[in-house]
């Protein structure tokens, strides 16, 4: 992968807590999505069904912002993870064929 | 954009996941033969791009934000199949990980955001070129594309709620309050899937384009 491009990916998480945690806080926004369920009264059982240490980007015992950041390198690191377990399968699939 | 636990019948979540996978399924196949370590790098990073995208939430005045989605983007990048991929990927991290997104409702995520959105984007900024193979004809086709593939999928979720029988209020209620949403703030989608394209124009990365 194009170390510039990582170099950039890691910029953008290290400054997404500001749009994504600081803004939120003090504008006090939700995504359109909630605005129009809260219109016609859905309830959102997401912390009831909840399963993951990580909710809504959080890390446990760490303040909103940091473990915002580290959400995004933990997510970009499964993303890719996935990706290079996709490649491992299909090149031995690939030597198989030959 | 996600729709959580809670907001869809049992029915209309069932129903989704069936789509979802038969879709997959179907993506699958019409891609088959170009599956190789270079097109699943195309869509690791791609992903990786969309995920961190997603974690941008911008305030907008009235107390409501967007963020970008990146089907069309997908879409237009990787054609409509392997752009489905794309998303799933990103869809499936944010749900089982972060929680962002049910898990009841992954199969209309899926549905709305790596199915909806990637065709509308792709076929209507194929349809832009098609008229025009000129660079602005690939901006403004970039631009439709993120703007009404972000609509479509917002009326989409629309009907997924309104068809909840759980539900007091039909889909003429649903719909219009969505599609309505998502037509206002989708011109942000569109803005910034038009402006990675003619950045990739610009600096010569045309080659990364699908259509």
């Amino acid at each position: 992968m194009n170390k510039k491009f990582l170099i950039f990916l890691a910029v953008l998480i290290l400054i997404s807590p500001i749009c994504g945690v600081i803004l939120a806080d003090i504008v006090g926004y939700h995504e359109p999505l909630d605005l129009a369920a809260e219109a016609i009264g859905l309830k959102d059982l997401s912390e009831q069904l909840n399963w993951t240490p990580f909710y809504d980007y959080s890390v446990p015992g760490l303040p909103p912002e940091i473990g915002y950041i580290i959400s995004g390198f933990i997510g970009v690191a499964i993303i890719m993870g996935i990706g290079y377990l996709a490649n491992l399968l299909i090149g031995k699939k690939k030597e198989k064929e030959k | 954009m996600h729709i959580p636990d809670g907001f869809l019948d049992p029915s209309i979540c069932i129903l989704t996941y069936i789509i979802m996978i038969a879709y997959g399924i179907y993506a699958y196949y019409k891609t088959r033969d170009v599956w190789d370590t270079d097109k699943i790098s195309q869509i690791t990073v791609l992903a990786s791009g969309i995920f961190v995208a997603q974690m941008f939430n911008w305030p907008i005045p009235g107390g409501t934000s967007l963020h970008f989605v990146g089907g069309a983007l997908a879409g237009i990048l990787l054609g409509p199949y392997l752009g489905f991929f794309v998303l799933f990927l990103v869809l499936l991290v944010q749900c089982l990980v972060f929680h962002d997104g049910g898990i009841t409702t992954f199969g209309a995520n899926v549905i709305n955001m790596g199915i909806i959105d990637v065709l509308v984007g792709y076929f209507l900024y194929r349809l832009s070129t098609k008229i025009s193979n000129s660079n602005n004809s690939r901006i403004i086709g970039a631009f439709i594309g993120g703007w009404m593939g972000i609509t479509v999928a917002g009326i989409a979720a629309g009907f997924e709620i309104g068809l909840s029988p759980l539900f007091n209020y039909p889909i003429w209620i649903t719909v219009p309050i969505m599609g309505l949403f998502h037509f206002i703030l989708g011109i942000g989608e569109g803005i910034i899937t038009a402006l990675i394209i003619w950045y990739l124009q610009s600096k010569g990365y045309e080659q990364f384009i699908h259509g």
